[in-house]
């Protein structure tokens, strides 16, 4: 479904990814965990292409994304409209939401459907309200998103790109920004999903919903793979001193 | 002091506020038009268009209100073109106006979060629709109460005018003056005026702020 | 107009730009103390000196300076006030803006953050020190950059004092202009020139700006 072949990408001076090969299959879930600053994000955000790479191949079902052969074998920058074709049918949930904050939670999630996939307003609402009523807020369908938790709003911009439709989902740490005791009610609904079988690549800090929802855990450090595998191998038997480093600090913090 | 002098022409003045008021309303709105156009060229990406923008900006914030209005006064004398001193004095409130509104949209274009154009990115958004449907209406929501806070500082700016001779609430007032002898009672009359006009607005901005700041923001 | 003409005009411009530079530099200074003066007793909390102030201040912002202008000079005399007009000038420009400068020094206490207030109190400073030590500075960095601006808007005020027949640069060229009968050329001569002032105090002012904030974020960064 995803495959990821040898991506570079530099800000500046400093190269973010060194070369990552990485695969997701249909329905599989994979985290990758990493300590910060190692281009988990950089990563997630060149597979939609909001990260533009320098080297290497991202392909979304063997199509190549954000780039088409030019003249004499060079690449050139994809056609905008069939890259804006391709990230419809993958969906990005971020760290902070990005809900619009002039529409109520049904008209952001309605927006996309009516902008961009061209339903007719009866539809769009219907179908919205349908992905609000799947993330548990058909109560919450007029309000505004200041008026709702973070939770709420995170839940809410799950059901925007759940109501596109999309053949894969992408999670920018999506619980990061959550108070403590909101962070559950988003694991669920993620959990749902991988169970109904939505393929996904998700970035995060929770070591437990990784353990027990991923099918394979990707330890980046230093914009490299260091180590990828079933969460029980990359968790409890990994000779990689970097991911037994990185776990023990885990531990250590969440230990009471 | 005597009050009285101020009642006496309290019919003059109120006819003279409306001017005023009708002077700067024409002025901000002409303006938005210039501020909006102004702004659109300086977030371009060509860089002639942002480098014109800028150049505006520079020119109609560096000049003093005053200069301008006696520059378009005599621009016009000097080319023998025959504008209507009204006409003459809107355009000039509505350039100088426009360079200080276009910093208010361009401010307001940038403060809307980098994640609410990028959340459209990856849903397949166009760029149009991008702007129309999430920066514009943005924008506009945050710059409202810049724009009223505008507004007042343009309608006192608006005083200016008086010297090419148009009946406003400034003129009236220094008519006045010069024919009861009352220059106190006169100019507290008109500053008077003034004051009501802009706590009103003032009382408009602030109810404004309210309302947003409950509507928007995480 | 000849330049030999123009010649004889340059000595009442240069006193002409003199007579600017000083109603912008005293305007700005008197508005600069009575604006901190008017903050400070601000933060007394006395409720009649509030609303005394707080009406000071309204009136101040709340009508043209053009008006405030007419009002002290013309009308000045009838209560007893006889100022010379560069007096009346000066005077007027310090009165506006001091309520300009009052909000700018109120918005500065308001952005020093409480809990720095708390830690002086805390570790035992007393009220005094902790504002002549604590607030003060950080109020006075965070008002810096709206008082740069203010300044800046200041300087192009000073145009107005022409018209009560201050004689500063703009009123120096308009009489040289009416004599000469280049009034569309002495426009567009004051026009630049008052642009690149402005241009050139702004650059100025923003590399001041810059060095005064910079300093403090500087400081501010834990070790």
């Amino acid at each position: 479904m995803i495959d990821i072949r040898g991506v570079r990408k530099r800000f500046g001076e400093q190269e973010v990814l060194r070369g990552v090969d990485l695969t997701v299959d249909r329905s599989e879930v994979v985290c990758i965990i990493g300590p910060s600053g190692s281009g988990k994000s950089t990563l997630l955000r060149c597979v939609n292409f909001l990260e533009a790479y320098d080297a290497g191949e991202v392909r979304i079902e063997g199509k190549l994304i954000g780039y088409e052969d030019g003249a004499g074998g060079a690449r050139r920058p994809m056609n905008a409209r069939r890259l804006r074709e391709m990230r419809r049918e993958i969906g990005m949930v971020f760290q902070h939401f990005n809900l619009w904050p002039h529409m109520t939670a049904l008209g952001n999630v309605a927006e996309p459907l009516l902008r961009v996939r061209g339903l007719a307003p009866r539809e769009a609402n219907e179908r919205a309200m349908a992905m609000l009523t799947r993330v548990g807020l058909t109560a919450k369908a007029d309000a505004y998103p200041a008026r709702l938790s973070g939770g709420q709003q995170q839940r809410v911009a799950i059901a925007r790109a759940l109501a596109m439709q999309p053949r894969l989902m992408l999670f920018d740490e999506p619980t990061s920004a959550l108070d403590p005791e909101l962070v559950g009610e988003v694991l669920e609904v993620m959990k749902t999903l991988a169970a109904e079988g939505m393929t996904m690549m998700i970035v995060t800090h929770e070591m437990g919903f990784a353990a027990h929802v991923a099918g394979r855990i990707a330890f980046i450090d230093g914009g490299r793979i260091v180590e990828q595998g079933p969460p029980r191998t990359v968790f409890h038997e990994s000779a990689e001193p970097r991911v037994r480093q990185f776990l023990q600090t885990y531990h250590d913090r969440n230990a009471f | 002091m005597r009050p009285q002098v101020i009642l006496h022409s309290f019919g003059y003045l109120t006819q003279a506020a409306g001017v005023t008021l009708a002077l700067s309303l024409a002025g901000i709105l002409l303006g938005f038009l210039v501020g909006s156009a102004v702004c659109v060229a300086r977030v371009s990406p060509r860089p002639w268009a942002s480098w014109l923008g800028g150049v505006y900006v520079s020119v109609f914030r560096g000049v003093p209100l005053l200069v301008l209005l006696l520059f378009i006064y005599y621009f016009l004398a000097e080319f023998g073109l025959d504008v209507p001193a009204v006409a003459a004095a809107v355009g000039g409130l509505a350039l100088s106006s426009g360079a200080y509104q276009s910093e208010i949209l361009r401010g307001a274009l940038n403060a809307t979060p980098k994640g609410q154009a990028e959340a459209a990115v990856a849903l397949g958004f166009a760029t149009s629709d991008i702007w129309r449907r999430i920066l514009l209406p943005q924008a506009f929501r945050l710059s409202i109460p810049p724009l009223i806070n505008e507004f007042i500082l343009l309608l006192k700016a608006s005083s200016l005018v008086s010297v090419v001779g148009i009946a406003e609430l400034t003129r009236v007032s220094m008519n006045i003056a010069s024919l009861t002898y009352r220059p106190l009672e006169a100019y507290v009359g008109g500053g008077l005026f003034y004051l009501a006009i802009n706590l009103g607005l003032a009382a408009v901005g602030a109810y404004a702020e309210k309302r947003l700041a409950t509507g928007a923001a995480r | 107009m000849s330049l030999e003409t123009f010649w004889r005009y340059v000595p009442s411009l240069i006193s002409g730009f003199e007579v600017t530079i000083l109603c912008w530099a005293a305007g700005g200074a008197l508005g600069l103390a009575l604006g901190f003066a008017i903050a400070l007793l601000y933060r007394l909390r006395l409720p009649p000196l509030r609303w005394a102030l707080r009406t000071f201040v309204e009136i101040f912002r709340g009508t043209p300076f053009l008006m405030q202008l007419f009002l002290l000079y013309s009308g000045g005399p009838y209560i007893g006030l006889r100022l010379s007009a560069t007096a009346a000038g000066i005077l007027g420009l310090g009165l506006y803006s001091s309520a300009y400068f009052a909000e700018i020094f109120r918005g500065g206490f308001a952005a020093v953050p409480v809990g720095q207030i708390e830690a002086a109190l805390s570790v035992g400073m007393s009220p005094f020190d902790t504002l002549r030590r604590v607030i003060l500075p950080a109020a006075l960095i965070a008002a810096v950059p709206p008082m740069v601006n203010l300044l800046i808007v200041l300087s192009k005020e000073t145009v107005v004092l022409s018209i009560i027949t201050v004689p500063e640069l703009m009123y120096q060229m308009q009489t040289m202009a009416a004599e000469t009968f280049t009034a569309f050329d002495a426009i567009f001569a004051m026009a630049i020139f008052y642009w690149l002032l402005v241009e050139a105090v702004s650059r100025l002012g923003r590399r001041v700006e810059r060095r005064v904030t910079a300093f403090m974020t500087e400081e501010a960064r834990p070790a």
